[in-house]
């Protein structure tokens, strides 16, 4: 569809100009061309009344959907939910202690609310598990020890967007201490490695 | 979770609110189903004329983002993917309507009587809002409801939800400037139906 | 509470699960149960998903809101998803826990066996002030 599709009046004028300039004063020619004037008023008429429509559509109580509507989505969701894979954290003859994923990663996501300046973005957490061998090189295969005194290793992969003009180093370095001192302290592991990845911008 | 989940930084982007929505957080995403399910039901509802179809657009719309937002590339085209969701949706929708009955096409079936966009404000609300619902509004919807689904789509993403042309061309499959073509005569045929209208 | 050993009285799973939930939650630093079902059901053995079927029964499994109780061959093992404060540290609330439910199970004449505890949220405790 080209340009020439939009439709023109008798007299040449394109009704995409004359809506353009609805609200300045008419051109000599629209105020001499009985076409212009009457195409002007309809617009001015249909542009008034658009945002008469407009304004009472966002405050009609009518034009709403019904609350369980919001309960259904949300009943699919909670449904469906990945809570991501749990992470091992200690393993003993009495029994396991795990860690979801998603546990770790909104105790991060709090840990970086503290931080002014940041949004925590997706959050990734890579895990060798208390089981595992936690320094493979010290202990060749066949060796036994008791997982207990092995605890996980974490590395945090956590992406944020920063606030406009904002000194980045030294505020990542504050989210880095903030969520290294979040994890010992919320769940009693050490934060492993943490990398940070400022991946967006947003405006205060 | 829900009700329990720790309190939301009340200045959160929508782009952050979408990455956390994409790991699971199931706060993060009712936050996005509470800021765009009522946009989603005037748009829907202004194209069905249907309270009960624009509920089941929102939810479809809804529950298929949860469902695909892992693919979402782009956390700050969140909004743009919801509503060409919704508009394809709707276009859908209009599309078996008027295969099952070709009677449908016309504008008396399609719930445009003056009574019926009469209906559409609420009895008893405050007399201020009542009295700027106008004749005018009432010739509008009654027109909109005249035009062809795709060009009405047009109008109402452009006009009455401020998306972008590029994008309203991306939802239609046409190009921006296509796009710019279609809302000018969309307005030219309103202004024209509005004047002729009782 | 009787004095007399419940050995010989039926001690069903369901019981077990009861208990463990009311321990569990007297514990300080537990916020609340939430079962996480989709990764409970994926640990699931399909024996165990049969034994669902009679809930309550002195050799099976029973499960409720985060609690999953198997008894057999007088021991019961106890599975539980918990979210915590974030103001305690949840590895210890969770040892804790352990603790805790093992003495309560062992007040019921059966062995106590693993109990295994997934931490499912760390949160900030409603109401708590915020610094």
């Amino acid at each position: 569809m080209a340009l020439e599709d939009i439709p023109r009046l008798g007299c040449g004028r394109s009704i995409d100009r004359i809506w353009a300039t609805i609200d300045r004063l008419p051109t000599a020619h629209e105020e001499h061309c009985e076409q212009c004037q009457t195409a002007r008023t309809r617009l001015q008429r249909l542009g008034e009344a658009t945002r008469l429509l407009c304004e009472s559509d966002l405050h009609d109580p009518a034009l709403k959907p019904r609350p369980g509507i919001e309960n259904a989505i949300m009943d699919v969701a909670r449904a469906e939910v990945r809570r991501g894979s749990s992470i091992l954290l200690r393993s003993a003859d009495s029994g396991t202690t795990e860690i979801s994923e998603q546990a770790l990663s909104s105790l991060i996501r709090v840990a970086a609310a503290a931080i002014p300046g940041v949004h925590s973005r997706r959050c990734r957490i890579e895990i060798r598990s208390a089981t595992a061998s936690p320094a493979g090189e010290d202990h060749p295969s066949g060796t036994t020890r008791t997982a207990t005194n092995a605890g996980p290793r974490l590395i945090v992969n956590l992406w944020v967007a920063a606030a406009q003009g904002i000194v980045i180093p030294r505020t990542m370095e504050a989210l880095r201490q903030e969520i290294g001192n979040a994890l010992p302290a919320g769940v009693g592991i050490g934060a492993g490695t943490v990398n940070i990845t400022v991946e967006d911008l947003y405006d205060v | 979770m829900g009700d329990h989940g720790p309190g939301f930084e009340p200045d959160l982007d929508e782009g952050s609110i979408v990455a956390r929505a994409q790991d699971g957080d199931l706060e993060a995403f009712e936050h996005l189903v509470l800021a765009y399910q009522y946009k989603i039901f005037r748009l829907a509802y202004r194209m069905l004329n249907d309270h009960g179809e624009a509920e089941d657009i929102v939810q479809e719309t809804l529950t298929t983002s949860w469902r695909g937002l892992a693919m979402l590339a782009d956390v700050d085209a969140f909004g743009g993917w919801i509503y060409r969701l919704a508009t394809n949706k709707c276009l859908d929708l209009l599309r078996k309507r008027s295969a099952h009955a070709v009677n449908c096409t016309q504008p008396e079936d399609m719930d445009t009587s003056p009574e019926a966009c009469a209906r559409a404000v609420p009895a008893g609300s405050d007399p201020a809002h009542e009295a700027e619902w106008s004749a005018e509004q009432d010739g509008l919807t009654a027109v909109l409801n005249t035009l062809p689904p795709a060009q009405r789509a047009c109008w109402l993403l452009r006009e009455m939800h401020g998306r972008s042309y590029a994008e309203i061309g991306v939802t239609l499959k046409i190009s921006p400037t296509a796009v710019r073509g279609t809302l000018a005569r969309a307005r030219h045929e309103i202004a024209e139906g509005m004047s002729e209208w009782r | 509470m009787s004095e007399q050993p419940l050995q010989g009285s039926i001690i069903t799973s369901q019981l077990i699960a009861s208990i463990a939930t009311r321990t569990t939650l007297e514990t300080p630093g537990v916020l609340r149960l939430e079962p996480a079902i989709q990764g409970f059901l994926a640990r699931l053995a399909p024996a165990a998903l049969q034994n669902l079927r009679s809930p309550g029964s002195q050799h099976g499994t029973y499960r409720h809101n985060g609690v999953t109780a198997t008894i057999s061959d007088g021991t019961a093992r106890v599975h539980l998803e918990i979210a915590t404060d974030i103001a305690y540290t949840a590895l210890q609330v969770a040892e804790t826990v352990r603790q805790r439910v093992r003495e309560s199970i062992s007040h019921t004449g059966l062995t106590p066996g693993t109990i295994d505890v997934t931490i499912v949220a760390v949160e900030p405790h409603r109401g708590a002030t915020m610094l």
